[in-house]
């Protein structure tokens, strides 16, 4: 009696080690991942070499572009019925709501979101914001002045002297247009001072910079990692945190439903999230959604910096209208 | 031989005619079609709303309006530079001619956006130029580049080395004689330029302004980087602008929006033809090539405004792109302290992607070059000499792919090669074939163009003496024409390979690992912010493509006369 | 060898008639001239038999094949026919000896054959040691004598040659003159010859087609056509004809007849049959006309012109009781007549008009 009842324990914990083994090895994702991605190449070729350390089974390939590029090519790949993409990596939420709205994307509720805030991830788990991406004011060293607060910037002092980002190019500036217009002391009348005082919306956070730095003009809109890369290698730029506070992007991962790798794509988000994924981030420059790994190298100690929460859903919403009008004020 | 004669020789004629309208149907009407598909049938359910929508929007005709104010504009521009260039340089008797032809077709290697930054900055007021002359404007003042003045300027002078080679390539088959003859008749120089030399070059003129006029209509880097900040829409821009809008009908809009750009471009092409069509440009001599007028104490002023003219296209901005490729960051102001190499450093040595997109960028552009001008002389063939109806038709479809935004081109490229081919069951999409095959379909105008004006300087007993002699088609084309319109087709090969070569905005959208191009990594270097990484690839870029150029002076011996715009 | 049969030919470009109902057939080793001014449809011709173009109606034939109709056009390169062109047509990116070896090369001729035979065609245009030259640094008549060898060096059995003279100077175009009827004699190659100069047609064709607005008039040997002219056109374009109106008094049935030419009585030949009295037209030559004492029975002419032409002048006038008709004769040196003098010239010869060709 005995010898069976061990012979059958054996063989069950045989099993079930059997079991645990094999489906230990079934969970190691591998195979290929596709990415596409808006971040900038060197950060994504870092992001991927640093995921294929943690997970050396799975290939990766990469697409890399501008926002734009990255959801047209998607939005043809959609309309031709077969989308390549099983992860995607953009700058900003707005874009990912609009692809959750459509169907696109595949919830993982198992994402491990503890100790990130809940305003950086969607509440159906569909898209996990990776990083905090501030926009704030950059200023030229060699400017006169410094304006503290958003509201300085529609002071005369500052006529004519000022680039931002346009929203009808850049998702980031959009959601910061949705963000701020909700708010009551900055709202629409802050943008219309802004036109009042003849800034210029250029293309895209890159344009700004190239414009600030080279002197064209002191003063721009423009977000956190640029102005201190620049800074770290020798920009004669500065970025100010305004008093009001910083609207801000998340960068979020998000799994496309049509992916062919749910595994592999579950596995990128977890690296993502992880505190391993989430250092990285920081030394990268950007301050990770985690911010309990620690900060970039640039963030001054001590200082907490008041994130202006975005209600992204309304602002997708709204954005066309929001577009329009931002496009009658700065129109000739 | 009794049996059926002459079917053999007319076999030979239908099957490239109709080889010929496959090649441009695959290549052009295709993908317009898709398009097209795409703006009726959104997601397979067919409805007008986005043609309806975009229609109505008063955006899309202003921009249209702000589309035909630039084209118009730029090429009037461009035609007036670089046709008074051409004459001059061709004409009279300059000094250091071939230097300055090299120096003058040069900025057709450098992308507009960065021409456009080049210019920006030096008209701001943080210009070395103004400062150094002491009329820098004070900080603040706005900048007078941000205009549709400021567009069509830069435009004009981006695109008048267009119109400079194929007016150039015109401008040597004129025979001396017919000068002679002009000036025997009493008429001074300037009325000999004016009523004999430039009626004949009619041909080429109408060439470079159909090109010029196609290019500034689909220009996309300049009005994005001038005309935005002052919310001046041009077509391209709006397209742009409604892909970025996360829309939800935004391919079809946009679909909408390209078939308008393209419905434009042909129609100029179609005056274009209207205008060639009624009138005779053959010269039927075989004569020497016409002798340079003397300019005498003209000579020095002349000289000193066409080297000040090419300061301003092209040192201008390589002087900016080096100065930015010297400093670790963008706003260093360059001193011996701060210049290092460091970025040549990375480019060079440790960036495989840019050793991989130099590669694939190089070959792609010979090779599109190629491939279109052997498609573009018979199609040119046929298109002149034998009037083909149906050709002429089916080729109006080869503005459309160079007129429209490159995004949209790529998006086309898309929509037709996700899914693998019928029948053959190759996948094109994410390999370095999908990208080729845009640069056929886009710059096959580009090609065309100039050929088309070759044909109708030739006079065509030439190839009838051949057929006489009993060369059927192929080697008559091979022979006798090929040889004859050699000049004009490279004059367009050349701006294939120089366009090709900097192309980014298709190769945004189709690239993939290893098959990376030069505007690709440009691109993903400036919006990374890494100015000095990109102004290295730029200055190395150019680079090469002078040595390719200058390696060109070596073959002098093997081509026929004409071909090289540097070389007498 | 090639007999070239022509029936009914007819082309149109729009509303204009290039070509209307030409028939016209060249034998074996003939050589035949197009004669007509310019616009009269010669050079359409040549390009219809060349097979450049296609006819509206019509059929051409070379030897027994039907090479050209509303329903079957073999193309050029299929002919085997030579062409010399107006503008020599050259090819300026090839030497003297690629451009007379090309019909060679077409044909897969290889050296050494194709290269003897260059060089016998560049010996037989008296070319021989320009086979290296560029047709740019030639002179209009080597280029002729190029583009002549290039013709011939393929041995064609119909050579057509499109006013092949007409850019040289006045003694290159005496020696090629007899340069072709020396290469005629010898070959015996069927030549078809356009041009305008009846001079030309004259000396060098064994029968001349007189062509205008489309038609051919008369298709006949040199002699003939200065002789008995079908009509009015053909009888002023050749030899510088007079047309007269006459009136036909009594026909003799021997080929003459007697005319009444403003008042005066004159004999002059006609057709042997179908010439009936009454009012015709002439034709007199500059030969038939001369000058006699005021009294004689003659035309009374109003000098308008005493020009000199060496050895003999040309004394040119109008009829005086009708002056829309000029006249014009020769006269040995020394002459005394002045301008607007009165002169009576008699009629010695003359040829009656064939009246169904009149109009």
């Amino acid at each position: 009696m005995k010898t069976i009842a061990r012979r059958a324990a054996l063989v069950a914990f045989a099993f079930a080690a059997a079991l645990a083994a094999g489906v230990a090895g079934a969970a190691a994702p591998k195979g290929k991942l596709t990415l596409y991605t808006s971040q900038p190449e060197h950060d994504a070729s870092m992001t991927i070499a640093a995921f294929r350390k943690a997970y050396p089974d799975v290939e990766v390939e990469f697409f890399r572009s501008g926002t734009t590029e990255v959801m047209g090519k998607l939005a043809a790949e959609f309309a031709a019925g077969a989308p390549k993409a099983d992860v995607l990596l953009l700058a900003d939420a707005a874009t990912m709501e609009t692809l959750k709205k459509d169907g696109r994307l595949l919830a993982y509720p198992g994402a491990n979101v503890t100790g990130i805030d809940a305003g950086t991830y969607d509440a159906g788990h569909t898209y996990f914001g990776s990083k905090l991406v501030t926009t704030g004011i950059v200023v030229n060293t060699a400017a006169k002045s410094r304006p503290t607060s958003w509201a300085d910037l529609d002071k005369a002092e500052y006529k004519g002297q000022i680039a931002m980002p346009s929203p009808l190019y850049s998702g980031a500036a959009a959601i910061m247009l949705g963000t701020m217009t909700e708010r009551h002391d900055l709202g629409w009348p802050f943008f219309e001072k802004l036109k009042a005082n003849n800034a210029v919306a250029v293309r895209g956070n890159g344009a700004v910079l190239t414009t600030v730095a080279s002197g064209e003009k002191p003063y721009g809109i423009l977000v956190d990692f640029m102005a201190f890369n620049a800074k770290a290698k020798g920009s004669p730029v500065d970025f100010i945190f305004p008093k009001e506070g910083n609207p801000a992007v998340t960068e979020p991962v998000a799994i496309l439903k049509t992916t062919q790798n749910p595994d592999a794509a579950r596995a990128f988000v977890d690296f993502i999230l992880s505190d391993d994924g989430q250092k990285l981030a920081a030394s990268m420059g950007y301050i990770p959604a985690r911010q309990s790994v620690g900060m970039p190298s640039w963030y001054p100690a001590g200082v907490k910096i008041h994130v202006m929460p975005s209600n992204i859903p309304k602002i997708v919403e709204t954005n066309t209208g929001n577009l329009k009008r931002f496009s009658e004020i700065f129109g000739k | 031989m009794a049996n059926a004669p002459g079917v053999r020789g007319r076999f030979e004629d239908y099957a490239l005619l109709w080889l010929l309208t496959a090649v441009i149907a695959v290549l052009s009407a295709v993908p317009l079609a898709r398009l097209v598909l795409e703006a009726v049938r959104p997601g397979g359910v067919f409805s007008l709303d986005a043609i309806r929508r975009v229609l109505e929007s008063a955006t899309t005709w202003s921009a249209t309006g702000h589309s035909l104010v630039v084209a118009v504009g730029g090429t009037l521009l461009a035609v007036t530079i670089g046709g008074l260039v051409a004459l001059a340089v061709t004409l009279t008797d300059i000094r250091a001619r071939n230097a300055f032809v090299f120096v003058f077709v040069m900025p057709l290697l450098l992308a507009p956006q960065v021409v456009a930054l080049a210019w920006i900055q030096m008209f701001g007021p943080s210009s070395a130029l103004l400062k150094m002359l002491g009329i820098a404007p004070p900080l603040g003042t706005p900048n007078p580049l941000y205009s549709p003045g400021g567009i069509v300027l830069v435009l004009g002078v981006q695109y008048s080395p267009l119109v400079f080679l194929t007016l150039r390539a015109g401008l040597r088959a004129l025979p001396q004689e017919l000068i002679e003859a002009a000036l025997a008749g009493g008429a001074r120089p300037r009325t000999v330029v004016r009523s004999i030399v430039v009626p004949l070059m009619t041909p080429p003129l109408l060439a470079g302004v159909a090109l010029c006029f196609v290019s500034c209509l689909g220009n996309f880097g300049i009005p994005a980087l001038l005309g935005i900040p002052g919310n001046y829409l041009v077509l391209p821009t709006l397209i742009y602008q409604r892909l970025a809008g996360l829309g939800p009908d935004a391919l079809s809009q946009v679909a909408v929006l390209s078939v308008l750009i393209g419905l434009i471009a042909m129609v100029g092409i179609v005056v274009q033809d209207a205008m060639l069509a009624r009138r005779d440009f053959r010269t039927t001599t075989a004569a020497v090539e016409a002798r340079a007028f003397e300019l005498k104490r003209w000579r020095p002023f002349v000289e000193g405004a066409l080297w000040t003219l090419s300061f301003l296209t092209l040192m201008l901005p390589l002087v900016a792109l080096v100065t930015m490729s010297l400093v670790p960051a963008l706003g260093v102001p360059l001193t011996a302290k701060t210049a290092t190499l460091d970025s040549y450093r990375f480019v060079l040595f440790m960036h495989a992607a840019s050793h991989r997109a130099f590669v694939n960028s190089f070959s792609m552009a010979a090779v599109a070059a190629v491939m279109i001008v052997v498609i573009a002389v018979p199609l040119a063939y046929f298109l002149v000499w034998r009037r083909s109806r149906l050709l002429h038709a089916v080729s109006l479809v080869t503005e459309a792919p160079y007129a429209l935004p490159g995004v949209v081109v790529g998006i086309a490229a898309i929509l037709l090669f996700l899914k693998p081919l019928p029948i053959v069951g190759i996948t094109l999409y994410n390999t370095i074939w999908i990208i080729l095959f845009c640069y056929v379909a886009r710059f096959l105008a580009l090609g065309l163009r100039p050929v088309v004006s070759g044909y109708h300087q030739l006079d065509r007993t030439l190839e009838e003496a051949a057929q006489i002699a009993g060369a059927r088609l192929f080697r008559r084309l091979a022979t006798v024409i090929l040889p004859l319109v050699a000049p004009a087709a490279a004059a367009g090969a050349l701006l294939i390979f120089l366009t090709a070569f900097n192309e980014l905005t298709v190769s945004a959208l189709l690239w993939s690992t290893g098959a990376e191009t030069l505007g690709v990594v440009f691109f993903s270097f400036q919006q990374g912010g890494d100015t000095n990484y990109a102004s290295a690839l730029g200055v190395l870029t150019i680079c090469v493509s002078v040595l390719l150029m200058l390696s060109t002076i070596l073959l002098v011996g093997r081509l026929p006369r004409g071909v090289l715009p540097w070389r007498d | 060898m090639a007999r070239l049969t022509i029936t009914g030919l007819t082309k149109a470009f729009a509303a204009f008639r290039a070509l209307d109902d030409v028939t016209l057939e060249v034998g074996d080793g003939e050589f035949v001239a197009i004669l007509g001014p310019s616009g009269c449809g010669k050079t359409t011709l040549l390009r219809q038999v060349a097979g450049f173009d296609r006819p509206d109606a019509g059929r051409i034939e070379i030897g027994e094949r039907v090479v050209s109709s509303v329903a079957r056009h073999v193309p050029p390169e299929e002919r085997r026919i030579g062409i010399v062109f107006q503008s020599y047509a050259l090819w300026p990116h090839m030497s003297v000896a690629d451009n007379v070896a090309y019909g060679l090369t077409v044909t897969g001729v290889r050296d050494p054959e194709r290269a003897r035979r260059v060089k016998d065609a560049l010996a037989l245009v008296e070319l021989d040691g320009f086979a290296s030259r560029r047709p740019a640094n030639l002179s209009g008549g080597q280029r002729q004598r190029v583009a002549l060898a290039r013709c011939l060096v393929t041995e064609p059995s119909l050579v057509l040659l499109d006013e092949p003279l007409a850019n040289l100077d006045v003694h290159l175009r005496a020696s090629m003159e007899r340069e072709f009827a020396r290469f005629h004699a010898r070959t015996g190659t069927t030549m078809i010859y356009i041009t305008h100069d009846q001079a030309e047609a004259m000396a060098l064709a064994d029968r001349i087609a007189v062509m205008d607005k489309g038609r051919v008039l008369q298709y006949a040997t040199p002699s003939l056509l200065y002789r008995e002219p079908a009509d009015a056109t053909v009888a002023r374009f050749i030899g510088e004809g007079i047309v007269l109106p006459v009136t036909v008094a009594a026909v003799h049935g021997d080929g003459t007849c007697d005319i009444v030419a403003f008042g005066a009585t004159t004999r002059m030949r006609c057709a042997p049959r179908g010439v009936e009295r009454g009012p015709a037209s002439a034709c007199v030559r500059a030969a038939g006309l001369r000058i006699v004492e005021p009294g004689a029975p003659g035309v009374t002419m109003r000098t308008t012109g005493v020009i000199y032409q060496g050895g003999h002048f040309r004394i040119e006038g109008v009829v005086e009781s009708a002056p829309a008709i000029a006249l014009h004769l020769h006269v040995e040196e020394p002459c005394a007549l002045a301008e607007g003098s009165r002169v009576t010239v008699a009629v010695d010869d003359g040829w009656v008009i064939p009246a169904a060709a009149l109009g």
